[in-house]
């Protein structure tokens, strides 16, 4: 073992100690953040405040999450707040007409999966660009959802399903234990599994990858599940939470999702990022928006802030990575 | 440090005045680079002169590319002094150092694939008339300069629809065209087949005959001695001398490079031949077909032939990579189906293919999982990963085959060219294979790794591994290979046991009928 006395002494980029400091340097941020609004507004550090913020930044957390899984592999999931959205419809379709819950909510996340698959399909086996088969199935699973409602909403009766989202667990909602729950499994997975390896190993060469015996076609189909099982999951959450399925519900949270995981240290070019990461940076998105709520500060600036965000800390973190070469 | 605002404004008339051929043209006095503590080039005093050709040999790492670098402008010096045409200069840009009619054409082509011929030699430098482009004038322009140097290539070709090594050709006609009076190649054929590289020395011959003086750096010494008039060695960053290329041998040089011996690198050991690991009986595919041959226990089988002859086609075939239109693959007797690349690994098949960049490596992920990437199935207990197993199989690589590295989680794009190739070839070494199919192994690697990895390979056959070694370099498959098949056209057209044939019937199987 004497490797590794020589290597703790002389390693002149030893990874993982960068990432940690980048993923210390992210919760210092939102450390400084609460303590900032903290000081600049008496309702922030109210226990109500504080379990909004949690669910608030919950779903986009869990979202951000699956989606670093696929820019991992170099590609981009652009479909998860359509299918959020699709998601809530077909749970509250399936409880309207009368199916128990826990059939609803695993036949669900069951057509999570299924949308997951066909993703990896069109890539796969179709040779379609990440991009464009999420970008349709973006537009096309709006489009369904709408149909099945004919463009209006369903109503959730289901008293155990909707009173979820607004329990608690030992102090602290719900919701957030959600993000703990899908967190731990994505963590062992992404960090402490060959499967995580496999996902670094594909965004950074697949063709590397495939001569070294790793299964590249499923290491993609198992990206694109992950992120619409996520987004499904999501779904249900966002579905008890409104008390209802609508297909136009989430716009925009696949942006959202993208750029929690961009400030979290994914890079977009693949092969690089984690499961803190992306955890920090929709809670980082989150606080500001609930920050910006508190202020009174237009919601329209919130939009620019939070643009202007991505910017700086993804143009620091280039700036690191620039240094440790 | 007095004359340096005025050379620069003087640039333009010193490119008139020709130094006489022979004359210095270029004079380096003590030049010297440190990055921190480390010194990549150690007082060098190289003259050049003019209209000569001068290789400047060394292993990787030796100093070549710093040297290339300081010349060209791209890097400040630490010390020492340049003198162009007699007059102290500065080489602070790249800028000045074209203006002074110094251009170097680098390894890989860094021109734009998807404009024009024309569009690339004139980029930068277009011809404008009032701001517009005078695309019709550029083109004319361009297809006069190519075919003046004899080049078969249409100027208004997309560039990226030629191959590597016209596109080669059109960068160096590109610096010709510029006034170029001193000009250095960057290992120019390494990616050019035979024929590609003939006409690129006939250029270069061509631009000598013009008065260009041309610095040339490579790592094959044949092409050092087909080419050269002088040539200057490199170690370590140390400039270890200059010599006239009819006053010097390849022994001379390698012992001047690495201090070792011609005999001491074409390490070859005959072992006791055992049972036939694996037999392809008229096998075909995309980029070859009716391919029958076979390899034993303690045998190296080279596979000889240009580039796009269909060796490395046959490799990934019989690796499962692409599908097998005819023919049969027999392991060890027993007839299998290859079609993928799994199945191959778990009979025990391991491939080092032909681009460590392309093929490779995953180059911007630590050198521990680039190691580890075959064999995490069987490092994973349950759930996971055993990390100190991990830990120990990536370290235990590093060690045996002495990859220069502080840590296996420094970044596999860190590496020199041998040191990657040692990478590549560790992944394989815990995994247990039994037959090893070698790409190029040593293509870009400096002749102490190339040495290391002909030892290594003697290790392997020992432990009774059968070996296919594919390599486009004659001397590395005749020496090494027992058994030696000749590849033309997807088309496998001769075998020779070990050294039973001359290299010249070997070169003229592989080019022509």
């Amino acid at each position: 073992m004497s490797v590794e006395t020589v290597e703790s002494s002389a390693g002149p980029t030893p990874k993982r100690g960068v990432s940690i400091l980048f993923g210390l340097t992210l919760l210092g941020l939102l450390v400084v953040l609460w303590l900032l609004l903290g000081l600049a507004t008496s309702a922030f550090w109210t226990p109500n405040n504080i379990s909004n913020l949690l669910r608030q930044g919950a779903m986009t957390a869990i979202l951000a999450v699956g989606q670093t899984f696929v820019i991992i592999t170099a590609g981009i999931d652009l479909s998860v707040g359509a299918v959020v959205g699709f998601t809530s419809v077909i749970v509250a379709w399936l409880l309207a007409a009368g199916v128990p819950l826990w059939l609803a909510l695993v036949a669900t996340l069951a057509i999570g999966v299924l949308i997951g698959v066909f993703h990896a399909f069109g890539i796969v086996r179709m040779g379609l660009p990440p991009f464009i088969i999420t970008l349709a199935t973006l537009t096309s699973l709006r489009g369904i959802g709408l149909l099945i409602t004919n463009g209006s909403t369903i109503s959730i009766t289901n008293e155990a399903f909707t009173n979820f989202s607004r329990a608690d667990f030992l102090g602290v909602p719900s919701l957030f234990w959600m993000v703990i729950v899908v967190a731990v499994p994505a963590y062992v997975f992404l960090h402490l599994s060959r499967f995580g390896r496999y996902l670094f190993a594909v965004g950074s060469n697949s063709e590397a990858a495939r001569l070294s015996g790793v299964n590249v076609n499923r290491t993609i189909y198992l990206a694109y599940i992950l992120s619409s099982t996520c987004a499904a999951f999501v779904g249900l959450l966002l579905a008890s939470r409104i008390g209802i399925g609508n297909a136009t519900q989430a716009e925009g949270w696949e942006l959202q999702a993208i750029a929690s995981s961009v400030i979290g240290g994914t890079s977009l070019f693949g092969a690089v990022g984690s499961v803190h990461g992306p955890l920090l940076g929709a809670f980082i998105l989150a606080t500001i928006n609930n920050g910006a709520n508190l202020l009174n500060v237009n919601s329209f600036w919130q939009r620019i802030i939070t643009g202007l965000l991505i910017i700086v800390i993804v143009y620091f973190d280039q700036l690191r990575r620039r240094g440790s070469r | 440090m007095t004359g340096l605002q005025e050379v620069s404004h003087r640039h333009e008339g010193e490119l008139e005045a020709a130094v006489p051929k022979g004359k210095p043209i270029l004079e380096l006095r003590g030049l010297q680079k440190n990055y921190g503590a480390v010194q990549a080039l150690k007082p060098a005093t190289i003259t050049f002169l003019s209209g000569e050709i001068h290789a400047i040999v060394g292993e990787n790492g030796a100093g070549k590319s710093t040297l290339i670098k300081l010349l060209t402008g791209v890097i400040p010096r630490t010390d020492g002094e340049v003198f162009w045409q007699g007059e102290p200069v500065l080489l602070a840009s790249p800028n000045e150092a074209i203006a002074r009619g110094i251009n170097a054409v680098h390894q890989e082509v860094v021109l734009c694939p998807h404009l024009s011929v024309a569009a690339n030699m004139f980029l930068g430098d277009e011809m404008n008339r009032r701001g517009v482009m005078r695309k019709r004038a550029m083109t004319d322009a361009a297809q006069g300069v190519l075919d003046d140097l004899g080049f078969n290539l249409p100027a208004d070709a997309t560039l990226g629809s030629l191959t590597i090594g016209q596109q080669q050709l059109v960068a160096t006609a590109r610096a010709a065209m510029r006034g170029t009076r001193f000009l250095i190649f960057d290992e120019p054929t390494a990616y050019l087949t035979r024929q590609e590289s003939a006409q690129l020395f006939r250029l270069i011959r061509r631009l000598q005959s013009e008065g260009v003086t041309i610095v040339y750096i490579s790592h094959r010494l044949e092409e050092v001695f087909e080419l050269a008039d002088r040539v200057s060695v490199l170690r370590d960053g140390t400039h270890v001398g200059t010599r006239a290329i009819s006053e010097t041998n390849e022994a001379e040089l390698i012992a001047l490079m690495i201090n070792r011996t011609i005999e001491q690198i074409y390490h070859k050991e005959q072992f006791a031949l055992g049972e036939t690991i694996v037999e392809t009986r008229g096998l075909s595919g995309p980029g070859f077909s009716d391919i029958s041959l076979s390899v034993r226990a303690g045998e190296i089988v080279g596979l000889y032939g240009l580039i796009g002859a269909g060796r490395s086609e046959f490799a990934l075939g019989l690796y499962g990579r692409h599908p097998l239109a005819a023919g049969a693959v027999y392991w060890q007797g027993r007839k299998v189906e290859i079609d993928n690349e799994r199945k191959a690994m778990e009979l025990g098949i391991a491939l080092a293919p032909e681009s460590r960049r392309d093929q490779g490596l995953c180059l911007n992920l630590p050198i521990g999982l680039n190691i580890n990437l075959p064999v995490f199935r069987r490092l994973t207990r349950g759930l996971t990963i055993n990390r100190a197993e991990e830990a120990a199989n990536a370290d235990r690589q590093i060690r045996d085959l002495q990859i220069k590295t502080p840590s296996r989680r420094v970044l596999a794009s860190a590496m020199s060219g041998g040191n990657q190739q040692k990478i590549v070839i560790g992944r394989w070494l815990s995994h247990g294979a039994k037959l090893f199919i070698f790409d190029e192994p040593t293509v870009g690697v400096d002749v102490g790794t190339k040495a290391e990895i002909y030892r290594l390979f003697a290790r392997l056959l020992e432990k009774g591994a059968g070996i296919i070694l594919i390599s486009s370099y004659l001397p590395e498959v005749y020496e090494l290979a027992d058994r030696l098949h000749v590849f033309r056209q997807g088309r496998l057209v001769a075998s020779h046991d070990y050294r039973a044939a001359s290299h010249e019937d070997v070169l003229a199987q592989a080019i022509n009928a």
